[in-house]
Formats: C-alpha cells, structure tokens, sequence
C-alpha cells in the first residue's frame, strides 16, 4: 500500500491490539494487490493526489479516547468531491470485512 | 521466476476454464471417449477444506481475492470464482430453469437452432439428475421463511427455489459444485485437470485454432510456459474472462459487447429475534418477475457489516446485535448493457456498465418493496444500500427512498455476469453460432455463460448447464 492508504487504513482499524491492526492492514495490502491493474493504478493516483491534499491540510489524528470520528476519516467523509467519499468507502469496507471475518 | 523453455503437451479437445460450462463439457467430451484436458487459472481447493463464504474462500477461490467493478456511474461491485469449478464453488446453488418466454424471445431475436422448451428441458433434466437438485426435506431457516412470511401478509407470490444440493439423512444440505460433480466425472473418463495454469492466448492458423499458450505456476513458485496443442478449443472462462481471451487472441468481432448483469440493492434487516446465518435463503419472492426479483444475501458478520456501512448512518449499534439482522436484496433485469475490453499488457480486462435512468428508477422500485415486504415480515428496522438512504422502521417511511437512489449513493452488485459472446444464426447481434462456434473458426467453440444471449433475472447456472449439455452433444454428433 502507499502511504496514504497505509494512513487511511490505519485510522480506520478500530481495534487497539498491535497484532490484530497488523493482520487485518496485511489482509487489505493484499487485497489491494490483487486488484485489476486499471483499478489499483486508479487507487494509487487518488492516493497520491489526496495525499497530498491532505499533507498541506494536515488533519489532526483522533485521540484513542476520542468519541468523534478522526479528523482525516471525516474529512473523506463529508468531502464535496465525490471521488474522495468513494476512497474512504472502499478502504471502510475492506477494513471492516477483514476485522469481521479474520478469525 | 519463469522457467525459460516452453513445455508441449497435445490433446484432442482442450477446454478453457472449469466452472459450469467448461466442467459440465468436459464430462460429456470425456464420456465419450475423447481425449480431454481442462486448463483452469486458479487452484484446486478440496471444497471440504474451506467453510463457505469465509474471508478464506475468498483468499483462495476468488478472482481478485474478491471485490472488482465495473466502471461506470454507479459502478457495480462483481465477484468471480477463480479456481476448479468456477463460480459454482462460490454461489448459493440456486437453480432455475431458463423460463419459456426468455427461451422463445432468444430463439426468435437471434435466431437460434434447436433451442425450444422439448430440448431445453431434455437436457435441464439430465443435468438435474446429475446435480442432485432438489427442495429442502424440511422447514425453511428464519432468514428465509421471513420472505415466505412477508410476501403472504401482502399477498405476493413467494417460491422456494431448488438447489444444488445433496442430503444426508440427517438432512444436512452438501452444494453439488463442479468440484464435487462433473470434475470428477470428467477425471473418471480420462479427462486431465491441470490447475494453477492461465492460458495467455490462442494459437491460431487462419480459421482454425491449433492451442493455446498457457502459463502454469507450479508448487515451487515456477512459472512455466506451457503449448498446449488441440484439435478442438472450447473457451469455458465465463462472461469475462471468455471475450477477454478471445480479444488477446486477436478474435474480436462481436465478442466483449452487450455484457449483462443483475444490478442488486440491498437492505440490512433487523429482526426482535435472532436470525440464522448459515447459508443462503432459497424463497424467492417473483410477484414482480422478470424485471424484479427478491431474495436474501450470504449474512455472515462480514456481509451485515458492509451492508449496514452502506447506508452511511451510524450502524455501531445494529452491527452489535448482528445476530439479528440478515441482507436481503432486490435484483433487476435491466435495459443497460456493458463491455469487456482487454487492454494489451493488462492481465485484467476492463469491464463497463452504464444503468440507464430507467434501470435506476427499477432499482428504487426494488428497493421499497423489499422494504414493505421485510417490514411485513417483521423487520424493525432497514438500512438500505444507499448512502444518505435513511434507516426506515415503518412503512410510510419507505417513500424517502425513491429520490435518494442516484448514481453517486446507489452501492450495487452483481454475481450474474453474462451475453458477452451472444449465440445465435444472425451474425449482426452474435459472436457465435446457436452451437457456441465462434464466427469465423472451425473448431473454436464457447460454452458458457457468455452464451446466453441475454441476463435471465434469475441464477444463471441451470441455464449454462443446459446449453452448456446440449452444446457438448452438437459437439460430439459432429464427429
């Protein structure tokens, strides 16, 4: 993964065991991977393009006893570009099927 | 690491890919006393080995270990199965036999030969008979008597589907994939199954196919390019895959276009009670069919999560009481087509789709009266797959819904993909004969779901399996 997914993923594992957030970023590489190359190419250029988006924003990271949801995750979220919504969407399903799924 | 010498291997008939049309040819050739060998990109799992619908089996079983889509507004989220015995060793095993009207339709609108209801069911029941199918030996699980139930309140018709499944005494249900039925038939006939093994392209010299050239990862991590020479090609890769080949292979014509799909909405139910969650419900509500069937999803914890980020409201809750909640979906036959284009040096096809606004107002339809009958069933509350959708617990509620279906919040999915290499005598709208003969060659044929010259709103796997019989059987009456 780029360091954008990498920052995206890891603000969206929601659980604290180190073992477990490693498991399930590993399964989401993978799956990234293993993606039709048109789609990864476009996945990695939106990266880069808010990656670097957000370097200059530079949103601040949730506390871990934060209730609010993490500043870059809402900021995904609640983006007027619609390519921007759809990034953080994929990156929350693929989180979340692999922190149901993985035994 | 590739291994830099090329193996030769010959064979009379070689068969392109092991899912229900590639396996079910194989077993018929091979029964005959061909000379067989079956080539399959993927690997060959034991389907004892994996529990069904786990995040393994879609590591192992899934192409692209599972998510891909097509591009589009919205796009539309598909799954292949990519290992031996295709997409049946990862669907629910529901079987319908291609209704008459859609096989009158296809027989007139691409005038194809030999394919009425006296010939499309001589075969369906030999392939019935072969498959196990059958209806369950006892009373239906909750998720999918809750249909049942929903659709006698408000008075629409609900079937239970037969399937592909095989019980014990106890009445515990096996799914007949190909792995457990025509590969091994295939095996027992002599045919050979060569796993792990992607076939690049077709060798041709002019209108005839001489192989393929293949690439075969080995246990050891070497690739080794493999020629495989044939009398005889039967491409078997599915709706993708199939027309992908063929435009590597440089055959292209009317192969890749007119793709078709069951563009599916959802909605995570909840229920007072809990619900089970092992399999797939077999009710299907068909009050609205063709153009809208209704029926319930694989509901693992996995799959009720993402159905419940869908919709975009806060699930925290509904997700901690999953044990009561199951994705029921309404699917379409809609008036949308697609395309598959191999693009040089890519490995996977791009694959379009573009739902026409009328497709989109079907797909709102659908989606309130899945709603009224989950509600009718006693559903206390409904995320449908639409972001900015909001969650209903009441029937009056339901209306909200029709404006908020667009094509940027609608979150929709397939796993039928088909009619990208449409059969049929008039060559204007086909890329094959009524037989699967690709135009153009003399002993190159297609046998899968690329075939069916339309999507026919149910699960296509009873269709395939018959076309795919009666093809074989044109195949081998030809000597």
């Amino acid at each position: 993964m780029l360091w954008f997914e990498r920052q995206v993923v890891d603000r969206l594992v929601s659980t604290p065991d180190p073992r477990r957030r490693a498991d399930i970023t590993s399964h989401v590489d993978g799956t990234i991977a293993a993606m039709p190359e048109h789609l990864r190419a476009a996945i990695g250029a939106a990266s880069l393009a808010f990656g670097g988006w957000f370097g200059v924003m530079r949103p601040r990271r949730r506390s871990p006893e934060a209730t609010t949801p993490d500043p870059l995750v809402h900021a995904l979220d609640t983006s007027w570009i619609p390519p921007m919504r759809q990034y953080v969407r994929l990156f929350r399903s693929l989180v979340l099927f692999a922190e149901q799924e993985l035994p | 690491m590739r291994s830099r010498s090329a193996r030769t291997l010959d064979t009379e008939v070689l068969i392109i890919g092991s899912g229900a049309g590639g396996a079910t040819t194989a077993a018929k050739v091979a029964a005959a006393g061909r000379t067989v060998m079956v080539v399959e990109e993927g690997p060959w799992v034991d389907p004892d080995a994996i529990e069904p619908f786990s995040i393994e089996e879609m590591v192992l079983k899934y192409r692209h270990r599972g998510p891909c889509a097509t591009l589009g507004a919205p796009p539309v989220a598909f799954a292949e199965g990519r290992c031996v015995g295709g997409s049946t060793e990862i669907n629910s095993g529901l079987w319908h036999r291609l209704p008459s009207y859609l096989s009158d339709e296809w027989r007139d609108t691409y005038r194809i030969e030999h394919f009425t209801d006296d010939v499309l069911d001589h075969y369906a029941e030999e392939v019935e008979q072969a498959q196990a199918v059958s209806l369950l030996p006892s009373a239906p699980p909750m998720s999918s008597a809750a249909l049942e139930r929903g659709a006698t309140k408000l008075g629409w018709r609900a079937v239970e589907f037969p399937r592909v499944f095989k019980y014990d005494e106890r009445g515990r249900g096996v799914k007949q994939t190909m792995a457990r039925t025509m590969i091994p038939r295939a095996v027992e006939h002599g045919a050979v199954v060569t796993p792990d093994c992607r076939v690049m392209k077709l060798l041709r010299a002019g209108d005839h196919v001489t192989g393929a050239l293949c690439e075969r990862r080995n246990p050891d991590g070497v690739t080794e390019l493999i020629t495989i020479n044939a009398d005889h090609v039967f491409v078997c890769g599915g709706a993708i895959q199939t027309p992908a080949l063929l435009q590597r292979s440089g055959i292209r014509g009317q192969a890749g276009l007119g793709l078709k799909v069951h563009p599916t909405i959802k909605i995570a139910a909840r229920f007072a009670n809990p619900i089970d969650h092992g399999g797939v419900p077999m009710h299907r509500i068909t009050e609205f069919a063709p153009s809208l069937t209704i029926g319930g999803s694989v509901s693992r914890k996995g799959h009720i999560a993402l159905a419940l980020s869908d919709s975009g409201a806060d699930f925290t809750d509904a997700l901690a009481d999953w044990e009561r909640v199951f994705v029921y979906y309404a699917a379409i036959r809609g008036d949308a087509g697609g395309r598959v284009f191999a693009v040089p040096g890519l490995r996977a096809p791009i694959v379009s789709y573009r739902l026409t606004d009328a497709d989109l107002s079907r797909l709102a339809r659908g989606l309130i009266h899945l709603g009224e009958v989950l509600l009718a069933a006693g559903a206390t509350e409904l995320y449908p797959s639409v972001i900015g959708g909001r969650v209903v617990r009441r029937v009056d509620e339901l209306a909200s819904w029709w404006d908020v279906v667009t094509r940027s919040s609608a979150n929709l999915m397939t796993v039928h993909l088909t009619s990208t290499v449409r059969m049929g005598e008039d060559r204007t709208r086909t890329a094959a004969d009524s037989y699967g003969s690709v135009w153009g060659f003399r002993n190159l044929r297609v046998n899968d779901a690329s075939l069916l010259p339309d999507a026919p709103g149910v699960n296509p796997q009873a269709a395939i399996m018959t076309i795919a019989t009666r093809n074989a059987e044109h195949f081998l009456a030809e000597g």
